[in-house]
């Protein structure tokens, strides 16, 4: 079921190749929930490429609930189209664009929704915001004109990570993104974290940048969600906030969570104390309560931090958490040939 | 991502190692690469030493340079990352990739004298594990450097009780025993000293050193961030004595806890036997009461599970043995 040819569209089309290099673009694409037609996206994605000269393949990695539209490629494999189709085990978005890289032959990889987010020529940008130098590009859909009921999810949500996480992303749920292969080898990919792929990479340390793309028609329709949609959502929102700032200090959280209780409970701990020194009753005023639990809980969130950091320290101190390259030259766009994985020691 | 590695084992080449290493991480220190060498060249000229240069992901031509100088001179070992880490991490990668007996850490800002290693070096030989320098009259801007920095070092003084006067001063020298116990993550380069004598209880001295004026380039740090330091610096207290026994100490606070809800639950009864049963609707200390109880078991399944995930950590990997500070004969 899969095939990949090498030099596809320069054999068809006589354009002379804007610059002569021999990368690959891989085009990822987990297929999952109510994908577009396939064949469609890949002659509409394919395009720019093509035109352009760039080698591509594109890869289809498809969910299990998914596994029956993958047979809408087979035309595409018998013409030599360079497309791939992979069925994965797994519901997680995520774990299917792991997939994806792992069987991936470019050197320069984008990812795109199952369905058509923005226009094709935009992701041509991203590539060449990539060769100046970023880490990772994301491609924000503007100029958008959306559906007001998307505009008005899409400003809440973004409303929310900013609040998080503080950063300057306009667009971080786009899906389309564009990055070096050694990027997507270094992000801790699994769950439903795909959607913050962007977020992910800046806290990683890379350099993200943000390249506009205009939106494509069929992205305007209004999207509703059933509500455990946004919960998850939402929870997902907490969960990456709280990986990206204190995967390696737990403790600086919880503690944070633990001094505030202990710090509201002991103050009305205290007052209740010295209103009883004055005479006034305590036992039946229910603010006590509320002290003894705000003391509990803050008593809770610390030892539970400080679990946290010593399982942290125990683990880390096997683990390396950077990656050496062979020298100045790897820093180029073959970056990752040269790497090695530990120092020599 | 995340790769675990045997611990770091003795290498089998012994005539290749150097008598000391000297370990820079550098951010964007193009203009200082030149000066740094030739100024530990100078420092170290009869010595067997190797000088371990990181580039810690720069964007200008500090890696070029690096490569440069390696090919010039065989004592010269560049270690690139592969994108910025900060200052932690770059320093962790020159410890593993340090092959001397004795390690030097040293700023690259050419704020440190490399003249001030010998120094550092005979006060270690003289039975420490770490030797921190001291920075005497330091050559900082007075508000922004000077006063938040002798606050934090106050701070960490305090807490940590380890008696370092200047912990932002990055000239160190360690043994090498000491660093395949010492593991920097996070922001711990900031108060390396608190974490050597917590974490493994290390013997450590303090040397004066010279300090200059920043020649070229910029500085990379602002007003430090004493909250998390003191946040971090708890955590690094606490951690060896949780480490080897943590049901001990959760086993303790659930303990206290219990007693406060015998306490209040002593008032409750106290209450009712004085008053009579018409008080008894009163809950609050009951629900008190019974809020501490609660606490208490929450107490004892966090320490149990702590025994497991540490065992987990322990058993998974082998414990690295406990630093040996004494031997005699």
């Amino acid at each position: 079921m899969s095939r990949v040819t090498d030099a596809p569209g320069a054999a068809t089309f006589d354009r002379p190749k804007t610059e002569p290099d021999e990368r690959i673009v891989s085009i990822l694409i987990p297929v999952t929930g109510e994908p577009d037609d396939l064949g469609a996206l890949y002659r509409e994605y394919s395009a720019p490429f093509r035109d352009q000269g760039t080698s591509f393949e594109f890869i289809f990695i498809a969910a299990p609930s998914c596994s029956m539209r993958i047979p809408e490629l087979e035309p595409l494999i018998e013409a030599g189209e360079p497309v791939r189709g992979l069925v994965a085990q797994t519901v997680s978005e995520a774990t299917l664009l792991r997939v994806g890289a792992s069987a991936a032959r470019g050197d320069a990889i984008i990812t795109l929704p199952s369905f058509h987010r923005v226009q094709a020529p935009a992701l041509l940008q991203l590539l060449q915001r990539l060769d100046e130098g970023a880490d990772f590009v994301v491609a924000r859909r503007w100029p958008r004109r959306d559906a007001w009921v998307n505009r008005v999810q899409a400003w809440v949500f973004h409303w929310i990570t900013k609040t998080l996480r503080g950063d300057r992303l306009h667009d971080v749920s786009s899906g389309v993104h564009a990055m070096r292969r050694d990027v997507i080898n270094d992000l801790p990919l699994y769950g439903d974290l795909f959607r913050f792929l962007p977020i992910l990479a800046l806290g990683a340390g890379f350099d993200v940048a943000e390249v506009n793309a205009p939106q494509h028609e069929a992205d305007r329709r209004a999207r509703l969600y059933k509500p455990g949609v946004y919960v998850r959502r939402l929870l997902d929102v907490i969960g990456l906030f709280f990986l990206v700032r204190f995967t390696e200090k737990p403790l600086r959280f919880f503690g944070l969570v633990g001094a505030g209780g202990l710090v509201s409970g002991s103050a009305i701990l205290l007052l209740l104390f010295v209103e009883r020194m004055l005479g006034r009753g305590v036992a039946d005023r229910p603010l006590m309560i509320v002290g003894v639990l705000l003391l509990v809980l803050g008593v809770q969130a610390l030892g539970l931090g400080l679990v946290g950091e010593i399982i942290v320290h125990l683990h880390i101190r096997r683990t390396r958490r950077y990656r050496l390259l062979g020298g100045p030259a790897d820093r180029s766009t073959d970056r990752d040939n040269g790497s090695r994985e530990t120092p020599p020691s | 991502m995340l790769r675990a590695v045997a611990v770091s084992e003795p290498e089998a080449e012994v005539g290749e190692r150097p008598e000391l290493s000297v370990v820079v991480p550098l951010y964007n220190e193009e203009a200082n690469v030149e000066p740094l060498v030739s100024a530990v060249r100078d420092a170290l000229d009869t010595w067997d030493y190797e000088l371990v240069l990181v580039d810690d992901g720069s964007r200008d031509a500090t890696p070029k340079l690096l490569a440069e100088k390696a090919r010039e001179d065989a004592r010269i070992r560049p270690v690139y990352l592969a994108r910025n880490y900060g200052q932690t991490t770059a320093m962790q990668a020159g410890f593993d990739a340090a092959r001397g007996e004795i390690v030097v850490s040293m700023d690259g800002d050419l704020q440190n004298d490399p003249r001030d290693i010998p120094k550092l070096v005979a006060t270690l030989r003289q039975g420490y594990d770490l030797v921190a320098g001291y920075r005497l009259r330091r050559q900082d801007k007075f508000i922004t450097r000077k006063v938040p920095s002798f606050i934090a070092n106050r701070l960490i003084r305090w807490v940590s009780g380890v008696p370092i006067r200047d912990n932002g001063c990055t000239l160190k020298a360690y043994r090498r025993s000491l660093l395949d116990r010492l593991f920097l993550y996070a922001d711990m380069h900031r108060f390396i000293p608190a974490v050597a004598v917590g974490t493994t209880g290390a013997r450590i001295a303090e040397v004066p050193v010279r300090h200059e004026a920043r020649r070229f380039g910029t500085s990379k740090y602002g007003l430090s961030r004493i909250v998390k330091v003191l946040g971090d610096l708890m955590a690094v207290k606490m951690i060896r004595s949780f480490r080897d026994r943590p049901m001990l100490m959760f086993g303790v606070a659930a303990m206290a806890a219990t007693v406060i809800s015998g306490m209040l639950a002593g008032l409750w009864l106290d209450t009712i036997l004085q008053l009579g049963s018409q008080h008894t609707n009163d809950l609050v200390f009951p629900a008190a009461s019974l809020l501490f109880l609660s606490l208490a078991c929450y107490l004892v399944m966090l320490g149990l599970i702590a025994e497991v995930a540490l065992r987990e950590a322990r058993t998974e990997f082998g414990d690295v043995a406990p630093l040996v500070t004494e031997q005699v004969g």
